[in-house]
């Protein structure tokens, strides 16, 4: 080995030293933020587990153990979780089913139809879409109440606030649609295909990804809501969502607090396993739906 | 089977950009024409607006008699082959056939009848179960056009079919299109930029450039006869060679003097000179590559000039000459009309002389840029088929444009609106 060759030796070796130490340093901050994250999650899921009080208590491993909290949320005549936790389901379901066929509707509007007023429409919803929801809380509660849609019908209300702005969230799927070539339209119309068989036949199982990631936020977004289905449903214990009916047990009163703070920790842990379950399922066509549209294909 | 007639046929885009103007051709039933023409001269518009994919500005599109412009492409009765196959990714090759006729809600029976007879003639038996991901460029092209095939469809549409695969392909695939039109012995449109296709596969061509038809004719026609520059230097391989130079006429007869070299012209040329009464005149005079022949240096009418390039093509040379005058030529020599030790000393920078076959030049206008002789067959003349053509430019003979052998696709401006 040649004075040149041991240089280059020694250099590799070096840079392969600095990668090891950049990868360690890299990890190590990756596990402790990992860490950091799951502790809720991880205390939260302990304290569910807990029988031998219902109050909050000032350490994380439960004493003794068990499902008593679970069977209490699912005991009917003593809770109201089922009731939440059905109306939850209902609205969620709803606004999947109804928020992704228009978003998907729009967006392949937007995609592949040219007419008047098209870009000054796209420009109108970007800029509608940059205020808060929030804005519009005053107005839909009040036009809702006159329609007899909050309290205890807050159900069907909700339904129609979340779907009401679905149209707004076309901007992924029509990045998507966009990628895939035109002439399959085409094709497909000549084929004998109106446009609604183009979209179902041709355009959507080549989608999959972008209806999926459609779903599943349309989903979310009522599943996990507070501020709306708070406000809608005020306090009408039938009328609410899970995360208002539990949020009642630990902020309504000190002593409700008490007698209620494991059974919180139950249904939160009831509320994030289907949604848990589902992203693990289909975690591979969610990050293709959101990554994909970024770039054009 | 069906006639395809366009009236007037315009496209104007929302930015006023016009695609095609007023548009007048007649294709026969059973008939094969093929719009060829370079990048952006509306070729493609034109054939998508008789599939009914692109809105006609104005004008009439008749299908068998009747006027279909409001008619969506699937009310058409029409098949049509994309350039990028279009083939459905999600389904399996026996899908995309049967997709059409099941859209007709024909019974499966038939629709297998129909899609392994297809798939026979193409020779994808095969792959009917493959997706087309794992079909090569040939086999998807097959595809494509066994989708079109079994819809039995009035007007059979073909967009740059051939235009995505190699050359090998491409020729293999050009002969099994001539086949494939004897089988289903209907009409065919067909969009190409390559004039070879358009040479080999149509009964007529329609020239085109800039939104406006150059010609019409058959292969033979717009190659013996083109109407014009444009329609000269595009058909022809290597292009037409374009000396400006003056046509004149004396007590003997016509001739020509480019380089100062007096060339007579006899026989069929000067009688239809004569019958058109042509005038002494400054004109481009232009000869074939095929037509010129290199000769010894005290052969009457022998051209001395400088070889620049010679390509070897195998069965031929294409050698670009520069004349005294820095005129560029290119001249198209057989190998085999050369001996070895001549092929040997064919080198840049050597001395050649060239002489041109007087009997097969041809005459524009410096002006017009139209041929002399070229009288429009009848029927052209009746569908007021020419449209006043823009001027082309005058080709400067030393800056040799490039030839069109290869543009690009043509340009849509449409897809340029996608956000």
């Amino acid at each position: 080995m040649n004075a040149t060759d041991s240089s280059v030796m020694k250099q590799h070796m070096g840079l392969e030293k600095q990668r090891r130490i950049s990868n360690n340093v890299i990890h190590t901050v990756l596990i402790i933020i990992s860490i950091v994250w799951l502790i809720p999650f991880v205390c939260i899921l302990l304290q569910s587990f807990r029988v031998e009080n219902t109050m909050e208590v000032g350490y994380v491993i439960p004493h003794k153990w068990g499902f008593d909290n679970y069977i209490y949320l699912f005991d009917t005549n003593k809770s109201q979780f089922l009731r939440w936790y059905l109306n939850t389901l209902i609205i969620a379901l709803f606004v999947a089913v109804f928020q992704t066929l228009i978003v998907l509707c729009m967006s392949y509007t937007l995609s592949r139809f040219r007419f008047k007023m098209r870009t000054p429409l796209m420009k109108m919803m970007l800029v509608l879409g940059l205020f808060p929801g929030m804005l519009t809380m005053i107005i839909l509660y009040t036009v809702l109440r006159d329609l007899g849609l909050t309290g205890e019908h807050s159900v069907p209300g909700l339904i129609l606030v979340y779907i009401a702005s679905s149209g707004m969230g076309y901007y992924v799927s029509k990045g998507f649609f966009d990628t895939i070539s035109r002439s399959l339209d085409e094709s497909a119309r000549i084929d004998g295909a109106n446009r609604f068989k183009v979209l179902y036949k041709i355009i959507l199982p080549l989608s999959k990804p972008i209806v999926i990631y459609t779903v599943l936020t349309a989903f979310m977004a009522p599943w996990g809501d507070y501020i709306f289905a708070s406000y809608i449903a005020h306090s009408v214990t039938v009328g609410k969502n899970v995360a208002v009916g539990l949020s009642s047990w630990i902020n309504d009163t000190d002593k409700l607090r008490a007698a209620h703070y494991t059974h919180f920790c139950a249904g939160g842990v009831l509320v994030a396993l289907p949604v848990a379950i589902i992203f693990m399922c289909l975690q591979r066509y969610y990050v293709e739906g959101v990554t994909s549209g970024a770039v054009k294909g | 089977m069906a006639s395809v007639k366009l009236t007037d046929v315009k496209k104007i885009y929302d930015n006023n950009v016009v695609a095609v103007h007023d548009f007048n051709l007649t294709i026969h039933d059973k008939e094969f024409v093929v719009f060829v023409g370079p990048s952006g001269c509306g070729k493609s518009t034109t054939l998508r607006m008789v599939a009914g994919l692109e809105d006609i500005s104005s004008g009439t599109v008749e299908i068998d008699g009747t006027v279909v412009n409001d008619l969506q492409p699937k009310d058409r009765d029409i098949a049509m082959v994309f350039q990028n196959y279009a083939l459905y990714p999600h389904m399996t090759v026996y899908d995309n056939i049967a997709f059409s006729l099941r859209l007709k809600k024909m019974p499966e029976d038939e629709v297998y009848a129909k899609v392994t007879e297809a798939a026979e003639i193409l020779g994808i038996t095969d792959y009917l179960l493959r997706k087309p991901r794992a079909l090569s460029g040939g086999q998807r092209q097959r595809v494509a056009i066994g989708r079109a095939m079994v819809r039995n469809a009035k007007v059979f549409l073909m967009d740059e079919p051939l235009s995505n695969l190699d050359a090998k392909l491409r020729n293999q695939m050009r002969a099994e299109i001539i086949l494939l039109r004897k089988r289903l012995d209907t009409t065919f449109i067909y969009v190409t930029h390559d004039q070879t296709e358009a040479m080999t596969l149509g009964d007529r061509i329609v020239i085109m450039q800039d939104g406006y038809i150059e010609q019409v004719g058959t292969p033979t026609e717009v190659f013996e006869m083109p109407a014009n520059v444009f329609v000269a230097e595009f058909i022809g391989a290597p292009k037409m060679n374009m000396i400006p130079t003056r046509l004149e006429k004396d007590a003997e007869g016509y001739f020509v003097a480019p380089y100062g070299i007096k060339m007579p012209i006899e026989g069929e040329k000067a009688e239809a000179l004569r019958a058109k009464s042509c005038e002494s005149q400054d004109i481009i005079l232009g000869v074939r590559p095929e037509h010129i022949v290199l000769t010894d240096e005290n052969a009457p009418g022998s051209i001395p000039c400088t070889l620049e390039v010679n390509e070897m093509m195998g069965s031929e040379l294409h050698l670009h000459v520069v004349t005294e005058a820095g005129d560029r030529l290119i001249v198209r020599v057989p190998t085999l009309a050369l001996t070895n030790a001549q092929r040997r000393d064919m080198v840049a920078g050597c001395r050649l002389h060239i002489a041109f076959e007087s009997k097969v030049m041809h005459f524009f206008g410096a002006e017009s840029h139209l041929n002399l002789l070229y009288e429009a067959p009848a029927e052209e003349k009746e569908e007021a088929l020419q449209a006043p053509a823009p001027q082309t430019e005058i080709p400067a003979p030393e800056a040799e444009t490039e030839a069109p052998a290869e543009p690009a696709q043509d340009a849509q401006p449409d897809e340029g609106k996608q956000d």
